[in-house]
């Protein structure tokens, strides 16, 4: 226990980063995700490269609401949540143990502090003191074992939190390990996990991972009975229609008062080209993203707008159960016929910087710079011939909305130049979602996650869930399964070198950007920053 | 007369329970429970998951016994996993299994839980119909009295450039859908860079950067103006318009060509005295039994248009529990149609009895 001291020790590779962020060799947003990972505060973090913490904005004017054009989903049991826009409803009242910002940093709420041993196999938590449920209990270390517990059950159908924490599942019962999770007082959690892993972190960061209280049923709506830390009560939530919260009445909440009276978010339906007109009639004072050619359009309009370079993504995947795409030189010949620079400017306006078909991009601390891939369209033609496909006629399916459509588009284009037979299938979201992990040839949206190695092995390893490629490559999964227990991301980044490389070389994936986030909002706010995974910090809020 | 209506009623008991029964079969097929399973559970989970979503949840077993709860002929479903925590159909999680009825069907006055709207079906069906209501009054209100002047004004005197300039518009109308008009009128009138509107802002008509009308008719549900709804009902109200205004042209043409409207000019009744007195409540026949088909097609109509204009009513509603399978919803919302349909013929029936007293009811 003696390198597990609670105090305010420095995690000892803080100090290696914050020399390689001297040297060059770290960006600043890198420094921060990975010294505020291991525990280091964020101020201190600052400290240590000697920045001056962000000063905290002038006392916030209170009073006021805001109007958000934003998709309504009825809230579920948060653990379930599939869409951020669900969780930033309840956002309103359940908060998260820690909180990932837009500078790359994690910043404790619930928790005041966390400390991570040598190989990630430990963390000790502190409870934040002095947090009380809107109905007056005591918030406890107690309340963060019972979350452990509800998150790492397995049993439970569509639980997005299940397979984030393996180190804590007892694989038998799928459910939390005896003494994975231990209350050592009232104000801290001891997490015993069986390997190391460095995503613990960024894991009850996610939007899934709200905590709730101890009445909270499993499967319940947590609207109808709003029992949260946070600021703000649901007084509403009409599904496709709108939600209102409003400030929590006869509730002190920890972090102060949150300025907004009232936050109303409003459904207009997902049409970008209606923001325009409800911005203009004044129906909404923000919206929940900008894309595409509106950007501009909005940006003349004299609004505010929020950009923030994400590694949000979209993969065009080849699935290995298909017998068109079994064969990995095919898999090849159609990847290097993509040029990702004609399809970021056909299908993003060049909003974006372009990727390198390994889901990695230079946001996450260890980015490896890989040898450029070799574009070569005359390739394809000849690889089809080969495998007998050369007449078949191939498709390639998205979702109808804008620009995963338009990139989808564009990818098709470029294979069909190249001499390839594919048509482009589009479908609604209603239906497109239910067999996305089987589609032969399709694109998927991904989220930014704060590292590399998250994606990855949700998507890539022949275990993860997400896996829509059935890529299985035992080496690949091996590689990860190390990865996962290294914290120093120079280390980590040999590893995700041979594993890009795979990826690579495996051919499943055309992965040609990663996007830059916009919003708008109106002048006389403030505080609405984007956030790489669409969260909102409500709290943040506030008429200027 | 009493025994007739009463037989409509019960065709229309009939009616609705082979229809529902329908959409309860469609909507019990395994890719759509399939469906429901990943918009309520989660987007991503696995197929074995999705399976047990299903068999935990109540839609597993006999079609029939299913359809059975939804009637409330067969006792709704329970389950209780192995923490002993319980869910069912005639319970939300959180309340006391052994204080809920055993059965909680339609008998039982329970339209079921709406998985989309997470609230009983009854409460928000009630407030879209009424939603729906309002823009269906508006369009009637709007519609019957356009359309019948312009027919019995093209149908006075066939052929004339009057009936030949109304006909053109009537047909041009009613040829052009609602998902066309619509979009038209959305760029014409709805739209600040295009249209009418700044060419109105240039003038100091209406202040810059905004527009006539709003193509957005979701701040209607609260408050209607005249900004945001006109659109919708002119983009229902055109079609009907041009479509009554047809019937009501041919059917005045020939009452106009009768003996007894030639007898009462050859008298030296004046011509606007023979068509208000004379033609007009024979003329009136055919169109009102079109008006009353109007209704069910308005139903169409408002799928088309609160979609397109994000009206959240009766049509909204359909779209949303067509997409996500609620079962509930959509079983609801037919017998809404049914209703509907069968209603407004059978108000049509008996007013043809007043209209015109050669037609008995048996």
């Amino acid at each position: 226990m003696k390198d597990l001291k609670t105090g305010a020790k420095l995690h000892p590779a803080a100090q290696m980063y914050a020399t390689e962020h001297a040297d060059g060799k770290l960006s600043r947003r890198e420094f921060l995700t990975r010294t505020t990972a291991l525990g280091v505060s964020a101020a201190a973090a600052y400290g240590l490269i000697g920045l001056p913490a962000p000063a905290q904005a002038q006392e916030a004017k209170v009073g006021g609401k805001i109007r958000v054009a934003m998709e309504v989903k009825g809230t579920k049991d948060p653990r379930l949540a599939d869409w951020p826009q669900i969780a930033n409803i309840y956002r309103g009242w359940l908060e998260y143990l820690i909180q990932y910002n837009n500078d790359g940093s994690f910043e404790g709420r619930l928790l005041e502090s966390w400390e991570a041993n040598e190989d990630a196999t430990q963390y000790i938590l502190k409870v934040r003191p002095g947090i009380t449920w809107n109905n007056g209990d005591p918030f406890t270390a107690d309340d963060v074992v019972r979350n452990f517990a509800r998150w790492t059950d397995g049993n439970v159908e569509g639980n997005a939190m299940a397979s984030r924490f393996p180190g804590l599942v007892d694989p038998e019962t799928k459910t939390l390990r005896d003494g994975a999770v231990v209350k050592v007082d009232d104000m801290t959690v001891q997490l015993n996990l069986t390997a190391s892993d460095i995503a613990v972190v960024p894991n009850l960061a996610d939007y899934p991972a709200a905590v709730v209280h101890s009445s909270f049923q499993d499967g319940q709506d947590p609207s109808t009975n709003p029992i949260g830390t946070g600021p703000y009560v649901p007084q509403e939530v009409s599904v496709g229609q709108r939600a209102i919260l409003v400030r929590a009445p006869n509730h002190t909440w920890w972090g102060g008062t949150a300025p907004l009276d009232e936050i109303h978010y409003i459904d207009f339906g997902t049409d970008p080209a209606a923001m325009v007109a409800l911005f203009s009639s004044d129906e909404v004072d923000a919206n929940y993203e900008s894309v595409g050619e509106f950007i501009d359009i909005l940006d003349g309009m004299g609004l505010v707008k929020e950009e923030l370079v994400t590694a949000s993504t979209i993969v065009v995947r080849m699935n290995s159960t298909s017998d068109l795409y079994k064969d990995r030189a095919v898999r090849s010949a159609i990847q290097l016929a993509v040029d990702p620079k004609v399809v970021l400017e056909l299908g993003y306006n060049n909003l974006g910087a372009t990727g390198e078909n390994h889901h990695m991009f230079p946001i996450h601390p260890e980015y490896p710079e890989l040898p450029k891939q070799v574009i070569n369209p005359a390739g394809l033609m000849p690889a089809l011939e080969a495998a007998g496909l050369k007449d078949v006629e191939f498709e390639v399916i998205s979702l109808d909305d804008g620009w995963e459509a338009a990139t989808t588009a564009a990818v098709q284009a470029q294979l069909k130049d190249a001499g390839m037979k594919i048509k482009h299938t589009v479908m609604p979201g209603s239906t497109f979602w239910n067999d996305w992990q089987k589609y032969p040839f399709s694109s998927t949206t991904w989220n930014h996650r704060p590292l590399a190695v998250q994606n990855m092995s949700l998507a890539y390893t022949s275990t993860g869930s997400w896996n829509e490629t059935g890529m299985a490559n035992p080496e690949f999964d091996a590689l990860m399964a190390q990865a996962l227990a290294i914290a120093d991301a120079d280390k980590r980044r040999e590893l995700a070198a041979k594993m890009g490389t795979i990826l690579q070389e495996e051919g499943y994936i055309i992965n040609p950007f990663s996007r830059s986030l916009y919003s708008h909002h109106k002048e006389g706010f403030a505080g609405l920053e984007h956030h790489p995974s669409f969260e909102h910090h409500h709290y943040k809020w506030s008429m200027a | 007369m009493g025994l007739f209506v009463l037989r409509r009623l019960g065709v229309m008991l009939l009616t609705a329970i082979a229809l529902t029964f329908v959409v309860f079969y469609l909507t019990n097929l395994p890719p759509n429970l399939e469906k429901l399973a990943r918009t309520e559970g989660s987007v991503r989970m696995t197929d074995e998951a999705v399976q047990d979503w299903i068999v935990k949840n109540g839609h597993s077993g006999s079609i029939f016994l299913r359809y059975g709860q939804w009637l409330g002929v067969v006792p709704g479903w329970t389950y209780t996993d192995e923490k002993g925590q319980s869910r069912g159909r005639c319970f939300q999680i959180g309340q006391d299994p052994a204080l809920a009825p055993r059965y909680c069907g339609l008998l039982q006055g329970n339209w079921g839980y709406s998985t989309f709207f997470k609230a009983p079906v009854a409460g928000s069906l009630g407030a879209k119909l009424a939603a729906t209501g309002w823009l269906m009054l508006a369009v009637m209100l709007v519609m019957v009295p356009t359309s019948l002047l312009l027919g019995v004004l093209s149908g006075m005197r066939e052929g004339s450039v009057t009936d030949r300039t109304l006909s053109t518009f009537s047909i041009a109308t009613t040829a052009t859908p609602e998902y066309v008009s619509g979009v038209i009128l959305v760029a014409l009138f709805a739209t600040a860079s295009t249209g009418i509107s700044p060419l109105l802002a240039s003038y100091g008509l209406i202040e810059p950067n905004k527009t006539l009308f709003l193509a957005s008719a979701t701040s209607a549900m609260d408050k209607i103006t005249f900004w945001n709804f006109t659109l919708p009902v002119m983009t229902i109200a055109l079609y009907g318009i041009g479509y009554i205004a047809r019937m009501t042209r041919a059917s005045m043409t020939e009452v106009m060509t009768q003996q007894y409207i030639r007898t009462a000019r050859l008298k030296g009744v004046p011509f606007r005295s023979v068509v208000m007195k004379h033609a007009l409540r024979n003329a009136l026949i055919a169109p009102f039994t079109v008006i009353m088909l109007q209704f069910p097609w308005l139903l169409n109509g408002v799928v088309i248009v609160e979609s397109l204009f994000n009206y959240k009513g009766f049509g909204w509603t359909l779209v949303q529990a067509a997409s996500n399978n609620d079962i509930p919803l959509l079983l609801a919302c037919s017998v809404v149609a049914v209703i509907v349909v069968l209603m407004t013929q059978l108000i049509s029936d008996i007013g043809y009895v007043f209209l015109n007293p050669r037609i008995r009811l048996a």
